[in-house]
């Protein structure tokens, strides 16, 4: 057993398998800010029912929106005086009705959001709009090319791994030439030649990938206790399921047995053509 | 047993190793082939074994046309022929037990089988009371007696030697020219390329002369016979 291909092989496993983990993460963290995505169309404090119901009858018709609900005033007096908890002057300051009831509209695609934002802005009855223009197309942007980066950094892993193992096997074998050159001369068939070395390289790449698995579930673990234990509330939205976990464990064992396998078969081509 | 007609195999454009060769051996036969370095010995034997497929013309060996041979089937071929060489090819990290035992486990003999004929075959080559040393606590004579029982366990029709006694001393020469007539009584067909006079010109057999590719003399009872008394 070669231990520079079971190194090779749960080194690269383990940095590919822990970058598809991280993109699983991203993933669910945009996803939980896109759906938390909301266009606030704030109503005046003292706008007519009339008012409030032509804007309810235009989020309606458009097809831009996924969802949407109304937030009254003494719902958005409950919400403000929370948010604003640390500032009792300003709480004193201001009542019920002054406070403007609003729109919380869920967008189909948040990229909407300025273009749909704009049309209630002129609208009679409309205090403002706001959706956050900048700060959802940064974040949006960033996330996109993270996830871009980690997938290309996960892909170039398990191709160099691929041509390092191919490597490692190749030497492993070019050592026991003398064992196939004979093994030819007294007959043996190619499959008889080729077996033990996959068998071999099955066996090592299971036992890298099993080796990065742990690898794996340890930088896993270390990220949420790291996230408890600080309270980095900005990370929580990074958690991955258990699902997550298990089904990238299952790709980097699938890999090593492939990549194992199949480098060997590869590998002992050369000396069967004889 | 062999057949080889109008042969040509050439490894670069225009460098013959063997241009239109003919010749016939057959069953029970003991041929010398002889020549100069380069002058197409190994390439025969390569070609024998099909390990060499020739540019033109047709090899048979045991009832079979090689250059049409699928490579799947040279494996099952393989198995009608013994091969030994100069530089006896054992393997360094099995005793000499594990040697000639892998040429039955290798086409997949049972272990009964092996164990039972295992030490016939190093009786008749005379290192039953060596099976468990490795090969490089051998002499060479002794190693060569080992490829030779290799060769020889699945009792094939035919036995290649290219050079067998290059690397031995005259005396383990001998004992390995004993081992070979021996097993050429036993009806099996011996062809053996070699540079050694004094074996060729005392066992008096058939002797093929190649030189540069083509045959040069094809003798019966023939000596190595280098010079103007070669006809």
């Amino acid at each position: 057993m070669s231990l520079a291909a079971v190194l090779t092989i749960s080194v690269s496993l383990a940095l590919a398998g822990a970058s598809l983990l991280l993109k699983q993460g991203v993933s669910t963290a945009t996803s939980q800010w896109k759906g938390g995505v909301q266009l606030l169309i704030f109503m005046q404090p003292n706008a007519t029912n009339a008012q409030t119901k032509t804007v309810e009858g235009q989020l309606k018709s458009l097809p831009e929106i996924k969802s949407y609900f109304y937030m009254d005033q003494a719902s958005s007096y409950r919400e403000f005086k929370q948010l604003m908890a640390n500032s009792p002057d300003l709480l004193q300051s201001v009542t019920e009705s002054q406070i403007p009831p609003s729109f919380r509209v869920v967008l189909k695609n948040p990229n909407d959001a300025p273009s749909v934002g704009s049309l209630f802005q002129q609208q009679v009855g409309v205090k403002d709009v706001n959706f956050n223009r900048g700060a959802i197309n940064t974040m949006l942007h960033i996330t996109s090319i993270v996830q871009f980066v980690i997938v290309a950094l996960a892909a170039i892993l398990l191709i160099s791994a691929s041509v390092l193992i191919l490597n490692v096997i190749r030497v492993a074998i070019f050592s026991r030439r003398r064992e196939v050159a004979v093994m030819k001369l007294v007959g043996a068939t190619n499959w008889f030649i080729r077996i033990p070395f996959m068998l071999e390289g099955m066996i090592q790449g299971l036992v890298g990938a099993i080796v990065a698995a742990g690898a794996v579930v340890g930088i896993q673990a270390l990220f949420q206790y790291v996230v408890r234990h600080f309270q980095v509330t900005i990370l929580t939205n990074f958690m991955v399921s258990s699902h997550d976990v298990l089904m990238t464990e299952l790709f980097v064992i699938a890999m090593g047995i492939i990549v194992g396998t199949a480098g060997s078969a590869f590998a002992v081509r050369r000396y069967l053509e004889v | 047993m062999i057949k080889v007609d109008k042969v040509t195999k050439r490894y670069k454009e225009n460098q013959f190793a063997l241009y239109d060769c003919s010749l016939e051996i057959n069953r029970g036969e003991f041929v010398f082939v002889v020549g100069a370095s380069g002058s197409g010995k190994s390439t025969l034997l390569r070609l024998l074994l099909r390990e060499e497929s020739p540019d033109s013309g047709q090899v048979w060996v045991a009832g079979k046309e090689l250059s049409s041979m699928p490579v799947w089937k040279v494996p099952f071929f393989r198995r009608n022929i013994g091969a030994i060489f100069q530089d006896f090819r054992l393997l360094p990290n099995k005793t000499v037990f594990g040697n000639v035992g892998f040429a039955l486990e290798v086409i997949g003999k049972s272990k009964r089988h092996i164990m039972t004929q295992v030490p016939q075959m190093l009786e008749l080559v005379g290192l039953h009371d060596k099976q468990d040393r490795f090969p490089d606590e051998l002499s060479g004579g002794e190693q060569q007696r080992v490829a030779i029982a290799r060769a020889f366990i699945n009792r094939p029709l035919i036995l290649l030697a290219d050079e067998p006694t290059g690397n031995l001393d005259p005396e383990n020469s001998w004992s390995v020219m004993g081992l070979l007539e021996r097993i050429n009584r036993t009806g099996t067909t011996v062809l053996m390329a070699t540079h050694d006079v004094g074996i060729v010109d005392s066992m008096r057999r058939r002797v093929i002369e190649l030189d540069h590719g083509q045959i040069k003399r094809d003798q019966n009872r023939g000596v190595y016979g280098m010079g103007p008394q070669s006809t």
